[in-house]
């Protein structure tokens, strides 16, 4: 922790950025911070409650942020990624970013968990995952730590409807979906989604009915799960972020699965790595076409 | 195949919309139309440039106005008038198709196909196979439908 | 709103039969927006046209719908007539209720309900279509031509004598390519230099050809019409401007034992060299890995080593200190004519899907030629003043046996395509052994004889019958040393027998391959190539010269195996393409193209990367003070092909194809 505050402050003091994005305390749990004054960086913290995806603030659709100048921002191994994919599609210049990289260990589901980080309260997508730190890091903080084991079976939900019939599967959606207010949350915490007019508001024309009924729902739900199809940095914000808890993870995840499984495709912090969708090899697969 | 189930068939007459390309399954069709193929009368083609040109949301927008089934087809791989856009066709509907079936749209609803500008016959199998299939499998009422009457 | 017409076509009774046309012209006539709606017996004949103009007049239409037949058998009838009306033509759409209706089913009613959907798609569709007007493009008239052999020289002078500026572009020192060194063609037996040297003369004297030899190109940008292209002028030593071709320094070099790429190994040139007698243009240039001089300098040896050549250099046109230079021309065509070279049957290939002949040493028998080294033994002008001799200690060989397909038709050794020429230039060297050495026996050894073309398959007859060449079906197990000889076995499979023979020479009739680079210059150009790396043509049969970039052609053997009248007939055809396209300051083109919408565009490139053609820019958007505000897609005009990928992939759809824009889909769709 010292170590961290210490850089942020050296970082601020020699104006090598104009501000530190990082995690702080509040009143239940931490919340992202932004510090522009070397003697606030005794706020910073990081543990494992630092769940939220700081990079999520670079876009450059965030123009209040945008105007800050040259940042630096802690970045967990899952963050980089997502630093990775702005600067792949060309919304991120790397030279105007300081990245402090945590070796974090794993973090909880929720960042007011008050328990100790363990198989009850890791999160999924730290299922599996090293916790070292990102190759982008300029910095890197924090002692090695191990993550905890997996409380379980990632994918036991996913599998679950894989089973059920279509009849089944639709019905469930249906129901989730139903419950969508369009409120569109998911969508400004996604750090891939920064479109400056996004699809679902375009009206000339109308594809996707913008009012909260379950038509315009359903269309809304699968053009954001395709539109980041081979782009999603897994950082589960969006359904954290959810207000009606719609388990949108799901579908990320079923995209992911279907990355990887058609063209041996994951997600990396590697910013030279483009998402399949939009690229093509000759001998794709296509057992579904007549 | 029992005599109720045909009884079943028969009654119900799908919707189904085709999207295809210009330069080959648009030709093709006309070739079964020259060939004068019969075939089945509940497929309607909206012609578009090329595969690559073809928008999920144009599927999603079907199934929303009551079709009962859609049709994709364009150029055989290699055979794209403008070299890739089936390539890029085929990526985008390989992962759309896997989407929706998991979440509970029968992909038996959605046809992909390449059809080429000589495959007349192929082209009315398509249409047919398409048909049946999606006679068999009802009308599509359990997707979301757009609530309002259509506007004519 | 709109003011639309409908007008249903019977076709005769190709559509009547089956459709009621009135019936739908009827329920036409009720749609919002449809303010005339008849049916007519033929849309497309004269008085149906003028129908369709009286009541764009009559009614100020804004939409035409005519629903007859395929829009690719009348969509260009209808829209002159409409344009001829005064309405925009692309606001002319067509209902197609003739091949995708009336032909294809019987039920009335069936067909009925069927054709009034169809039409209302377009309805729907055209209430959203804009006014587009064609796109002209300002077209650099000057050619750049890439490959001085025979097909570039065609090509080049048949621009050039069209009245427009060419650049001629050789990686070499001199034009010519392989036709400068063979000894005499098929199927006519005349000398190859004879035909060829008043060409390259033609060239180097012509007002309207720049050459530019030792040169290669760099980068290209731009699309046609308009291209930049950097070229590389390579360093040969010799200030070209006072070179007068004398002679000396290459007579005074003392390094007289390299390998001469010219007589592919089997004669010898100096380091500072002419790689011919009869190279244009004839200027030596230094091969500066051999130089002693150069050799000196890059071990650091302070004191000059040689420089004879500048010494005796009486116009001082030697500079050992030249670079690389680039120059950049603007053209508004390119043709490819870049070549082929010999597949090596060597160890070491340059690509995993090729394999060398193990079974045939490898290449390391000294007197198993390919078929290049036969044309130089057999070239009065060659290494060996045009006798047969042996490689290994000049004798004549006596007995020679040819053997075709060697990489050739070979899925084993990476080439499945038949390498063309073969068959004919193996049945010319047994007739130019037959006339050189009269006792001498030539066998050869063939899997097919393709011989089709004018006069060829007379001259393979020739070639058995009146040279006595020996010609087994069958091929050649291994080659190995025998003593002084060549031990051949092989099979010949008409008689079943295995086939032993002791040859004192072997040819080999090896593949033909495109020239080594040809990928990345194709990628400089944006053109796609084959597994082989051959040039790919717009369309095999009908667009067998343009290729899938707009503005660029090929010629010759670099897009498939080709002989010199196939190559020449190629450049030929290249040329005139590119007089084509010359033939106007502008070019015109159908507007239906992609256009960014720059309020929306948030520049993540998924457009560029998607694109087919490189048609996507990269824009700047400042404000007043000239502050960056954004980097955007923009469309060039010039290169779209209008195939709307770009818009699919669009997360934001800020992208829109004109015609098929998501507008005019959208209202389709509704219209379900």
């Amino acid at each position: 922790m010292e170590e961290l505050r210490e850089l942020a402050k050296k970082l601020l003091q020699e104006k090598q950025v104009n501000a530190v994005v990082g995690y702080e305390c509040d009143r239940r749990g931490v919340r992202p911070a932004f510090v522009d004054d070397p003697a606030g960086c005794d706020r910073l913290v990081f543990d494992h409650r630092c769940v939220q995806n700081l990079p999520a603030y670079l876009s450059p659709r965030r123009t209040n942020v945008a105007g800050l100048g040259r940042l630096a921002v802690v970045v967990k191994q899952c963050d980089a990624r997502a630093v990775a994919g702005l600067i792949r599609e060309s919304q991120l210049k790397r030279e105007n970013l300081v990245l402090i990289g945590v070796r974090c260990g794993g973090v909880a589901a929720n960042p007011n968990e008050s328990r100790e980080l363990g198989a009850e309260t890791l999160a999924l997508r730290c299922y599996g995952c090293s916790g070292t730190e990102t190759a982008m890091a300029d910095y890197v903080v924090g002692e090695p730590k191990t993550v905890p084991a997996a409380g379980g079976d990632r994918d036991a939900r996913l599998a679950e409807i894989e089973k059920m019939s279509p009849e089944e599967r639709l019905a469930l959606w249906k129901e989730w979906l139903s419950r969508c207010t369009r409120c569109h949350a998911c969508r400004q915490v996604c750090p891939m989604c920064f479109c400056e007019r996004c699809v679902a508001e375009k009206t000339q024309p109308n594809w996707i009915e913008s009012s909260p009924h379950i038509q315009g729902n359903f269309s809304w739900n699968v053009t954001r799960a395709l539109h980041l199809a081979g782009r999603c940095v897994d950082c589960g914000e969006c359904e954290r972020a959810c207000p009606a808890q719609i388990p949108l993870g799901l579908l990320n995840r079923k995209l992911a699965k279907i990355m990887s499984a058609r063209y041996g495709f994951a997600v990396t912090d590697d910013p030279s790595t483009p998402a399949p969708i939009g690229s093509y090899r000759l001998d794709d697969g296509q057992e579904f076409i007549l | 195949m029992s005599v109720p189930a045909k009884e079943k068939a028969s009654s119900f007459e799908p919707n189904i919309v085709a999207f295809v390309c210009n330069w080959c399954t648009y030709t093709g069709a006309d070739l079964a139309g020259t060939s004068r193929l019969n075939m089945a009368p509940n497929v309607r083609i909206i012609r578009l440039p090329c595969t690559g040109r073809i928008d999920t949301l144009f599927i999603l927008k079907a199934f929303e106005r009551g079709a009962d089934g859609v049709i994709v087809s364009g150029c055989h791989p290699a055979d794209c008038h403008y070299t890739a856009g089936n390539y890029h066709a085929r990526r985008r509907f390989a992962v759309f198709r896997e989407l929706m079936e998991f979440m509970g749209v029968d992909p038996q609803r959605i046809t992909f196909s390449w059809v080429s500008a000589s495959e007349g016959g192929k082209w009315a199998e398509v249409v047919n196979s398409t048909t049946e299939k999606v006679r068999e499998l009802g009308p599509f009422v359990s997707y979301p439908r757009v609530a309002h009457a259509q506007v004519k | 709103m709109s003011r639309i017409g409908v007008f249903i076509c019977h076709c005769g009774e190709n559509i009547g039969r089956t459709v009621d046309c009135a019936q739908v012209a009827q329920a036409m006539g009720e749609l919002p927006g449809v303010v005339h709606s008849v049916d007519y017996k033929y849309m497309c004949s004269d008085p149906g046209q003028a129908l369709i103009k009286q009541a764009i007049k009559e009614h100020n239409l804004d939409g035409v719908v005519v629903g007859a037949c395929s829009p690719h058998m009348h969509e260009k009838t209808f829209r002159k007539a409409a344009a001829a009306a005064g309405l925009n033509p692309y606001l002319c759409e067509m209902a197609n209720i003739r091949e995708h209706c009336s032909w294809i089913h019987e039920d009335r009613a069936e067909a009925t309900e069927k054709a009034k959907g169809l039409v209302r798609f377009i309805v729907e569709k055209i209430k959203y279509n804009r006014p587009l007007s064609n796109i002209f493009i300002p077209v650099n008239r000057r050619a750049l031509v890439i490959g001085g052999g025979i097909a570039g020289i065609q090509a080049a002078l048949d621009i050039a004598d069209g009245g427009r500026e060419v650049i001629l572009v050789e990686k070499e020192s001199s034009i010519g390519g392989h036709m400068s060194q063979l000894s005499e063609t098929f199927p006519t037996l005349d000398c190859s230099q004879c035909i060829l040297t008043p060409r390259m003369v033609e060239v180097a004297q012509h007002p309207r050809i720049k050459l530019l030899a030792y040169s290669e190109v760099e980068s290209v940008d731009g699309y046609i019409g308009n291209f930049e292209v950097k070229i590389r002028q390579k360093a040969r030593s010799i200030d070209v401007s006072k070179c007068n071709g004398c002679g000396e320094c290459t007579k005074n070099c003392p390094n007289k034992k390299i390998p001469s790429e010219f007589e592919q190994g089997l004669g010898f040139r100096t380091a500072i060299y002419v790689p011919f007698p009869q190279a244009v243009p004839n200027i030596p240039v230094l091969d500066r890995d051999n130089c002693a001089l150069f050799k000196g300098r890059a071990k650091g040896v302070k004191k000059q080593v040689c420089g004879k050549c500048a010494t005796v250099c009486g116009r001082r046109a030697i500079d050992f200190d030249q670079q690389d230079s680039f120059i950049t021309e603007k053209v508004g065509a390119i043709i490819v004519a870049t070549g082929y070279q010999l597949y090596w049957i060597g160890k070491e290939q340059e690509s995993e899907i090729l394999h060398g002949y193990g079974e045939y040493g490898y290449g390391t028998i000294p007197d198993v030629i390919d078929g290049l080294q036969f044309e130089r033994l057999a070239s009065a002008s060659g290494p060996t003043g045009g006798k047969i001799l042996r490689p290994s200690d000049g004798k004549e060989p006596k007995k020679i046996v040819f053997l075709q397909c060697i990489g050739s038709r070979d899925r084993a050794k990476g080439m499945e395509y038949c390498s063309k020429i073969c068959c004919m230039y193996v049945a010319k060297h047994t007739m130019l052994y037959h006339h050189k050495v009269h006792d001498g026996k030539a066998i050869v050894f063939y899997m097919d004889i393709r011989a089709g073309g004018k006069g060829y398959d007379e001259f393979v007859r020739r070639a058995i019958e009146e040279s006595h060449a020996l010609y087994l079906r069958g091929r050649v197990s291994s080659l190995t040393r025998n003593g002084d000889t060549i031990r051949v076995q092989g099979v010949d499979t008409l008689s079943g027998e295995p086939v032993s023979i002791d040859a004192d020479m072997v040819v080999l009739a090896t593949a033909m391959r495109p020239q080594p680079g040809i990928t990345s210059l194709a990628q400089k150009l944006s053109v796609s190539y084959d597994l082989h790396g051959f040039l790919n043509e717009a369309h095999p049969k009908l667009r067998p010269v343009e290729t899938n970039t707009a503005g660029i052609f090929v010629a010759g053997a670099c897009q498939a195996p080709r002989d010199i009248p196939d190559s020449v007939a190629m450049a030929s055809a290249t040329a005139s393409k590119v007089l084509g396209l010359f033939s106007n300051e502008q070019l015109e083109r159908e507007p239906l193209i992609a256009r960014v919408d720059r309020q929306t565009c948030t520049g993540c490139f998924h457009c560029e990367r998607v694109c087919p053609y490189g048609a996507v820019e990269r824009f700047e958007v400042k404000d007043r003070k000239g502050n960056l505000i954004k980097v955007i897609a923009e469309v060039n005009q010039g290169v779209c092909q209008g195939c709307g990928t770009c818009q699919a992939t669009c997360p934001s759809k800020s992208i829109e194809l004109d015609g098929f824009t998501d507008e005019q889909i959208f209202a389709a769709v509704n219209a379900l």
